[in-house]
């Protein structure tokens, strides 16, 4: 008999299959085609205290096998997310982690000790690495000393597992997610898109609205694999693998370099069923090659 | 539980260029034909190779649709790689779509409607048109060039009124869309102009310079918007585009719109 179930710390899953923030909405969004609660939980878009209105058209962009993006965390802010979004999520018995950004280290503090005093709320992703805004996000995620900073101060605020969800725009990764673990994360969460752009030149001027983008998709698989591979052997905490997964195959890759769970992201924008179809496919592949946990799967090296 | 939208896959009846570069996609698909309204889109996926690339479907607006046979139709320009990868789909292939998909024009039975459409942007309005068969519409369509202007004869089984514009003047007015649309509103009286609606889609100069004649002449105004998109579903955010206040989600708030909502000059 199979079991899919994972820990997070204290966080019980009920399968490895997570929806990456900021390509499910507020769950609500994807409920059309898809019955959320039967998934292991969703990373909701990323909330910060106060709205934000996210960056200038176009944010978007195409790339081989990948989509360039520089949406800028556009979101309700964290009042109207409790108030509208999360009761939703709360009805339909999903598991909810909620994806955090903060300008400063009090920023994150203020933000994880409001969210962590709410009913329905099962995790804190906090996130240290968008590539797309100028003050917080990725400024914390490229230091380990910030990055221990921030990790210790939620830490201190709250008792919800802490997921910090690292950068690759890194020389390091290990020395990151060494900070998290010392600062007491429940675990880390990886990768984040990769830094890019695109240039016009029929118009002769960066693509995107903010020059820069964030790169996700199929494009960045290999980069993710890796850093999982080597963020699962330099750390005790679990690893949540995120990257460019569009099939059952790629999750099992990161189930073998040692992830603990996954995160659908892009994948979900093209075809909102895919965590439903990699979870399927997950679960016969165990069958078939006789696997009974998840755990089981890492490759022992 | 309440039954989930599905990703269809659905056969191709035939996928013709009609013109250099311009794809007239027939598709039968009851299931979005019962539910569509006009300004409505799908996303499709322009192939069927495994390989992720391109990665994305891409969002094509509803142009027409027959609801005894359940067949919709999609009128498309090759304008990149997506596009011309779908053009290679054929007849009896199957094509796999998400629709229908945002918020389409909205009818008011005692309204006039004023069609008013530039180019390819004329793929949204023969849904609308044929809808608006039996009112006191008008249509007017504008091209480049004779050879440019698309679908005139299945405009005018609409039964609606048709004014064409072409920039060399080769068929119907010389001149821009706008300059028949300014001189049909000018021979209007006051209170027909009040109850006019219009409904547009094409160049974004051109729905500028419609909806700055609109509000000189207090006509209410509805554009149907084309940016890239990512998910077209909401998910992702990335289909925004400027307004009044803060930004429009062309997927979700659109693709068709008031005019007044967005920041033309922004």
């Amino acid at each position: 008999m199979i079991d899919l179930k994972v820990k997070i710390g204290t966080l019980r899953l009920k399968n490895p299959v997570l929806l990456a923030s900021g390509t499910c909405g507020y769950g609500k969004e994807l409920s059309d085609f898809l019955d959320v609660s039967m998934l292991g939980g969703i990373v909701v878009k990323g909330i910060s205290l106060e709205p934000r209105k996210g960056n200038p058209p176009p944010r978007i962009c195409e790339t081989p096998c990948g989509l360039l993006n520089s949406i800028g965390l556009e979101n309700v802010g964290v009042e109207r997310f409790i108030r509208e979004k999360l009761p939703w999520l709360r009805d339909k018995g999903v598991t909810v982690i909620v994806n955090c950004l903060g300008n400063s280290i009090d920023e994150y503090k203020e933000l994880s000790g409001r969210l962590g005093n709410v009913d329905g709320i099962h995790a804190l992703e906090i996130n240290i690495s968008c590539p797309n805004v100028k003050k917080g996000g990725a400024l914390f995620g490229t230091d380990p000393e910030l990055t221990f900073k921030v990790t210790k101060a939620v830490r201190e605020e709250t008792d919800l597992p802490i997921i910090i969800k690292l950068s690759p725009n890194v020389t390091d990764i290990c020395e990151i997610a060494r900070a998290c673990q010392e600062g007491g994360a429940t675990a880390v969460s990886l990768i984040n898109t990769l830094l890019g752009m695109a240039i016009d030149i029929e118009r002769k001027r960066p693509f995107l609205g903010n020059i820069f983008g964030g790169l996700s998709g199929p494009a960045i698989k290999p980069v993710a694999l890796r850093m999982v591979w080597q963020v699962a052997r330099c750390v005790d905490i679990p690893v949540i693998g995120i990257g460019g997964i569009t099939s059952f195959k790629d999750a099992i890759e990161f189930f073998m370099a040692g992830a603990t769970a996954i995160q659908v992201g892009t994948a979900t924008l093209i075809d909102p069923t895919s965590s439903e179809k990699i979870l399927s496919g997950i679960i016969d592949f165990m069958k078939e090659n006789n696997y009974l946990k998840i755990a089981d799967m890492k490759i022992v090296d | 539980m309440l039954q989930k939208r599905q990703i269809l896959r659905q056969k191709v009846l035939s996928n013709t260029e009609i013109r250099p570069n311009i794809f007239l996609l027939k598709v039968a698909s009851p299931e979005i034909s019962v539910s569509a309204t006009p300004g409505q889109f799908c996303m499709l996926r322009v192939t069927e190779d495994k390989s992720n690339d391109p990665f994305l479907k891409r969002p094509l607006s509803i142009h027409w649709i027959n609801k005894d046979t359940g067949e919709i139709q999609f009128l498309y320009r090759i304008v990149g790689r997506g596009t011309e990868l779908l053009s290679l789909i054929r007849e009896g292939e199957e094509i796999e779509l998400i629709g229908p998909l945002g918020q389409g024009f909205k009818i008011e039975d005692k309204e006039i409607p004023i069609i008013v459409g530039g180019g390819i942007g004329i793929a949204p309005l023969l849904f609308l048109a044929d809808i608006l068969r039996g009112t006191r519409g008008v249509v007017i369509l504008g091209a480049v060039t004779k050879s440019l202007l698309l679908r005139l004869g299945a405009f005018k089984e609409s039964g609606l009124e048709i004014l064409v514009a072409t920039e060399d003047g080769s068929f119907g007015n010389k001149g821009l869309v706008t300059e028949v649309f300014d001189r049909l509103m000018a021979r209007l009286d006051e209170s027909d102009r009040k109850r006019c609606m219009v409904f547009s889609c094409g160049p974004f100069p051109m729905l500028r310079a419609l909806y700055h004649l609109c509000k000189i002449y207090g006509v209410k105004c509805q554009v149907s918007l084309e940016t890239f998109m990512a998910c077209g579903t909401g998910l992702c955010l990335g289909c925004a585009v400027k307004a009044r206040e803060g930004f429009l989600h062309v997927c979700k708030d659109g693709p068709c719109v008031d005019a007044k909502l967005i920041d033309w000059e922004g």
